[in-house]
């Protein structure tokens, strides 16, 4: 079937051949992910932006809350399709690799596209937004103790030592 | 439509390849970068130089001249304050000696390993990729040198990014930018004027006599806080202990140091026992540019934590010192 798909967005075949794609996308979850798979190899190499993974799903519900004037045939929702399809093994993960380095590679010289991206998982215990105090007094004393063993120093030579040196900036309270 | 198979495969292998061919390219411009970063290293441990440099962070910018001087008989580099109290900072290859004509004071401190300053970095830099993306960004100039621009971007957010630009030529550092999780700029050292090669011994010297002046000289010893009862603990992933200290600060209060660092950024825990004539502390965050200072009180002692590190992984680490009395 995922051949007639192929087909089907290169809008070529057979009329048979278009008519059992056109019919297994209106019933089967998985021919939907393979066409939306191709949608993504595709425009991934076209150098397209890619829509986020829940796009269509919420185009749907947002159409679907509409109010209806001519309603030949409602469109079914397509939210309890969920299962990754199984597409032949090299597609997949050519498409995850290309996908994933387009999103994460060097990041000065690519510009990556939005892509569907799993949320963040919430951070663990995140300390509550600390008061905000005065520098201590001895600040310079702290920060000439500490810069000594800082690795930034043996990489920029003397220069970080300026936050030091001003004894206005503690008497001040800071920046 | 054995065509069709045909074609779809032939699609699915072009995509490997490039994916495969683009994850190449992503190595490649890592190691580079890598590489660039040892020659800055080597450039500021090698070359003598003498230039103005601004640093911004914030709307507070300061003017200052830096000098160094590689000989054989040793290396010394100045740093002079040009805007405000006329200060100054000397490091030879064992000490820093900081000048502060304003309260006459000299303040020397010294590395307690001494192992002399380049150490710490080197070997250190290919470490550098377990916490950092590190890739080459597009040539710029910078005060008249064209620019090699190299990226450390944080895998985490525990972490500062780092742009710094090196002169394609000697690899000399000519400008150093520090940015948050947000891409925001925290803080810049930028070189207006440089000029490499060519110091003489005169140039490095301190500028006044110091006599009759208050001398705070640092001392130092190896310590173990474990076996006083303290629990101090790298909490966060990718740092490691580096130094653990006991300590004279301002020449009347001996304070307990570890610092840990990444390879980059670094931490250090200051503890001091409070007495009765010390005011309440104030437990809280105070911010200097890029360093954050987080402030706690810990069975009855001061814990100061100071680090080039966001706020949030200071004060994880502030908040993950505790005491135990010795059995």
């Amino acid at each position: 079937m995922n051949i007639e798909i192929s087909a089907l967005i290169d809008g070529e075949g057979s009329q048979r051949e278009l008519d059992e794609a056109l019919a297994a996308l209106a019933r089967d979850p998985q021919a939907c992910e393979c066409w939306r798979i191709y949608h993504l190899i595709g425009d991934a190499m076209h150098g397209h932006g890619l829509l986020s993974r829940e796009f269509g799903a919420q185009l749907s519900d947002r159409l679907s809350r509409e109010p209806t004037v001519v309603a030949p045939r409602a469109m079914r929702s397509r939210r309890e399709r969920s299962r990754w399809v199984a597409l032949s093994a090299a597609a997949s993960v050519a498409a995850v690799a290309l996908v994933g380095w387009l999103a994460y590679g060097p990041t000065a010289n690519v510009v990556a596209p939005p892509v569907a991206t799993v949320p963040p998982p919430i951070a663990e215990a995140k300390p509550k937004v600390p008061a905000r105090v005065a520098l201590p007094s001895a600040t310079n004393d702290y920060l000439l103790a500490h810069q000594i063993y800082s690795p930034r120093v043996t990489l920029q030579g003397l220069a970080p030592y300026i936050r030091t040196v001003s004894d206005d900036v503690v008497e001040k309270g800071g920046r | 439509m054995n065509r069709r198979i045909a074609r779809t495969l032939l699609t699915h292998s072009f995509v490997t390849v490039l994916a495969a061919t683009a994850a190449l390219a992503h190595a490649q411009n890592s190691s580079d970068a890598v590489e660039w970063l040892s020659r800055i290293y080597q450039a500021t441990h090698n070359l003598s130089y003498v230039g103005t440099f601004v640093y911004q962070q914030g709307e507070h910018s300061e003017t200052s001249r830096i000098t160094r001087l590689t000989s054989t008989h040793g290396n010394i580099e100045k740093l002079e304050a040009l805007d405000g109290e006329p200060r100054e900072i000397l490091r030879t290859n064992d000490a820093v000696r900081c000048y502060l004509p304003k309260s006459r004071t000299v303040k020397i401190d010294r590395r307690f390993d001494h192992r002399g300053f380049p150490t710490l970095l080197q070997g250190e830099i290919g470490g550098l990729t377990q916490n950092y993306t590190v890739a080459l960004g597009h040539s710029e100039r910078i005060a008249g040198y064209s620019c090699e621009v190299v990226v450390l971007t944080p895998k985490d957010d525990l972490r500062y990014g780092y742009r710094l630009w090196a002169d394609a030529n000697s690899g000399m550092l000519l400008k150093a930018l520090t940015f948050d999780g947000k891409g925001h700029t925290v803080e810049q050292f930028t070189f207006t004027q440089l000029t490499i090669g060519k110091v003489t011994q005169a140039e490095v010297k301190p500028q006044r006599t110091t006599a009759g002046w208050h001398v705070e000289d640092a001392e130092v010893a190896p310590v173990d806080l474990e076996q006083e009862g303290w629990r101090v603990e790298s909490v966060l992933p990718g740092f490691r202990k580096v130094v653990e200290v006991r300590r004279t600060l301002r020449s009347s209060r001996t304070v307990e140091q570890v610092v840990y660092s990444d390879g980059l950024a670094a931490v250090s825990v200051f503890i001091e026992p409070l007495t009765a004539e010390d005011k309440p502390v104030q437990t809280g965050l105070a911010s200097l540019g890029a360093t954050n200072i987080y402030t706690r009180e810990v069975a009855n002692h001061l814990v100061t934590v100071v680090g080039e590190a966001p706020a949030a992984s200071v004060q994880r680490i502030a908040d993950a010192v505790n005491y135990h009395q010795p059995q």
